[in-house]
């Protein structure tokens, strides 16, 4: 096991981080930006340092200042979290060349995972079903002819992109030069790699993926699968819940066969998520993620399986130590995220000072946050402040008790999702576990 | 394990700045197991102070300590370079006081121009983090 981890991230996953390595006995090291001084994450870890000022670049993207750290403390590994670097494969290579173990997968196949076409083309030699759908174009005379041979609508998608960054929905040809400028121009902004390529236009699927686990010696399972449908109109995930509700068997043998297939073909390691579109029983390989998921407390809940500290025993050298036939998901768990955001005013980020915090507690909640009373919020950084999960032995169950826990949240000072997530919740579509990606805009629609 | 999260370096700081402006020349705080004491360069001309006139006419203030940090931009172990700098040398010139030491690299911390060195503020062969004051200067 390693001594000592450093954890390149802020918020509540480098908290999550810092938990797990307590409990596995391993010290920490946090690093921070001048604005996240007084962040838990920098008390709570045994050591700290400030890495630069506010701006994600100069700070949580700032690679020499955080390799330099975890050298000058000591530690033998990094936890990259979520986001920031997390899918870096070339930090990952640099952790590599300082003696560092990067707490995730190789760098080669965060790299052929990255780059969406690539991991495409690998997904169809592992016989995983694929979107219809192009390499990178070449231009807009190219996208013209593709989408003329799948039909309207499409997709324009960065190949390095995430987060609803450098896509474009597509209707008609009219539209399409327009929006192939605005999806290099953005995807160039978002991951100075302007490339996108282009897919067939699934209309309203749900967003079903899956959770794998793999250690070094090939040993691969999968933890089920999480619906995470509810999101909003830039494609940002807001109600995530596991199992997926109203999934044909089949369906989901058919997901849960092929995240596992295609671990065992790309070589993968530690833990990562295949997302798929599923729309009439038919099931589209999306991208995966090679690292932890925001969401994966919804699976930990159903399976008892502490995913965080299966990332740094596995990247340890361990074994996973169980196999398939071993893990059984019990009961259902719901997970809202809870951002500093107007929903009201199309869920503008807000920064400022949580003034007043009262969390949610009692049976079978949890909560993932790095906010207290006084807390500021910078405007630098990801607009999430909490994940409040539920955990019920049914789906109802999981409902009545998110429902009770949100109304007991009290969150002043800032615009938050809290009110807004119980509204979700109610919805008859919610309710009845029939929801795709399309349910949250038009509720927004017809909310207007 | 709890602690102040502020860095030694951004303590010294702020007992720096409270001296500035005040009328102390030193400042000394014990706690737990440690301490730290700020002291202030009296120069001569300072330490002359002019009585004050009954007549309300202006009154020669001695010159004001203006002090300023030299601060940490990377990560990584502090070094002084030779010769030595020491609390109280005037430098005539920007000279380079000191290094930090990253990923195998040297990078130089330099005056940046004339002034009088207040406080060496971190400690020689320690890891100092970005934005840590490592020199107070006065650039009266």
């Amino acid at each position: 096991m390693f001594r000592k981890v450093l954890i390149a991230n802020r918020g509540e996953i480098a908290l999550r981080i810092n938990r797990a390595c307590q409990e596995l006995g391993v010290q920490t090291v946090a690093v921070f930006s001048e604005p996240d001084r007084e962040s838990l994450h920098v008390r709570q870890a045994d050591e700290a340092f400030c890495v630069g000022p506010g701006p994600v670049p100069r700070s949580y993207l700032n690679i020499p200042n955080i390799i330099s750290t975890a050298l000058i403390t000591g530690c033998d590994a990094v936890h990259p979290g979520y986001g920031f670097l997390a899918e870096n494969a070339r930090f990952a290579e640099i952790c590599a060349d300082h003696g560092l173990t990067f707490i995730g997968p190789k760098p080669s196949v965060i790299a052929a995972m990255g780059d969406k076409a690539t991991a495409k083309r690998m997904m169809h030699e592992a016989g995983v079903s694929t979107t219809p759908g192009t390499g990178i174009l070449s231009g807009v005379a190219e996208a013209r002819s593709r989408a003329s041979e799948f039909g309207y609508p499409v997709l324009l998608k960065a190949t390095a992109g995430g987060g609803g960054k450098g896509m474009r929905v597509v209707e008609r040809e009219q539209e399409l030069e327009r929006a192939f400028a605005g999806a290099t121009a953005e995807a160039e902004a978002s991951f100075k790699d302007g490339r996108v390529y282009m897919e067939k236009l699934i209309l309203n699927p749900r967003h079903v993926e899956v959770q794998v686990l793999a250690d070094e010696a090939g040993n691969v399972v999968h933890l089920g699968e999480r619906d995470c449908s509810m999101q909003k109109p830039s494609h940002q995930k807001l109600v995530e819940e596991a199992p997926a509700p109203n999934l044909h068997q089949d369906v989901r043998d058919m997901l849960h066969d092929m995240a596992v297939r295609a671990c065992v073909h790309t070589g993968y390691s530690n833990a990562g998520t295949l997302e798929f579109l599923v729309s009439d029983g038919a099931v589209y390989f999306m991208e995966m993620n090679t690292r932890i998921q925001v969401e994966h407390p919804v699976t930990e809940m159903v399976y008892g399986i502490d995913l965080v500290k299966e990332q740094i025993r596995i990247a340890a050298g361990e074994r996973l130590g169980y196999s398939q036939h071993d893990l059984v998901a019990r009961g259902h768990a719901i997970e809202c995220r809870i951002n500093a955001e107007d929903p009201r005013n199309h869920f503008a980020p807000q920064a400022g000072t949580v003034a007043k915090v009262v969390f949610p507690g009692g049976p079978g909640i949890r909560v993932d946050t790095h906010v207290h009373a006084g807390s500021s919020i910078p405007p630098y950084y990801d607009s999430m402040i909490a994940k409040i999960v539920a955990y019920g032995e049914s789906r109802d169950a999981a409902i009545a008790r998110m429902e009770r826990a949100l109304r007991e949240t009290l969150i002043e000072g800032v615009h938050t999702t809290v009110e807004f997530c119980a509204e979700v919740l109610g919805t008859p579509e919610f309710r009845s576990g029939r929801y795709n990606v399309g349910s949250l805009p038009a509720m927004l629609g017809s909310a207007v | 394990m709890p602690h102040d999260s502020r860095s030694i370096g951004e303590r010294v700081a702020i007992l720096a700045a409270f001296l500035a402006s005040s009328d102390a020349v030193r400042v000394r705080v014990e706690r737990d197991d440690e301490e730290i004491e700020v002291a202030r360069y009296v120069r001569s001309t300072a330490t002359s102070a002019t009585p004050a006139r009954s007549d309300g006419a202006a009154v020669a203030e001695p010159p004001p300590l203006r002090v300023d940090a030299i601060k940490a931009d990377l990560v990584g172990i502090f070094r002084l370079s030779r010769p030595l700098p020491f609390e109280g040398e005037l430098l005539e010139d920007d000279r380079e006081l000191a290094f930090v030491e990253a990923l195998g690299m040297r990078n130089p911390v330099r005056s940046l121009g004339s002034g009088r060195i207040v406080t060496i503020a971190a400690e020689d062969g320690a890891p100092v983090e970005y934005g840590q004051p490592l020199f107070l200067m006065d650039r009266g």
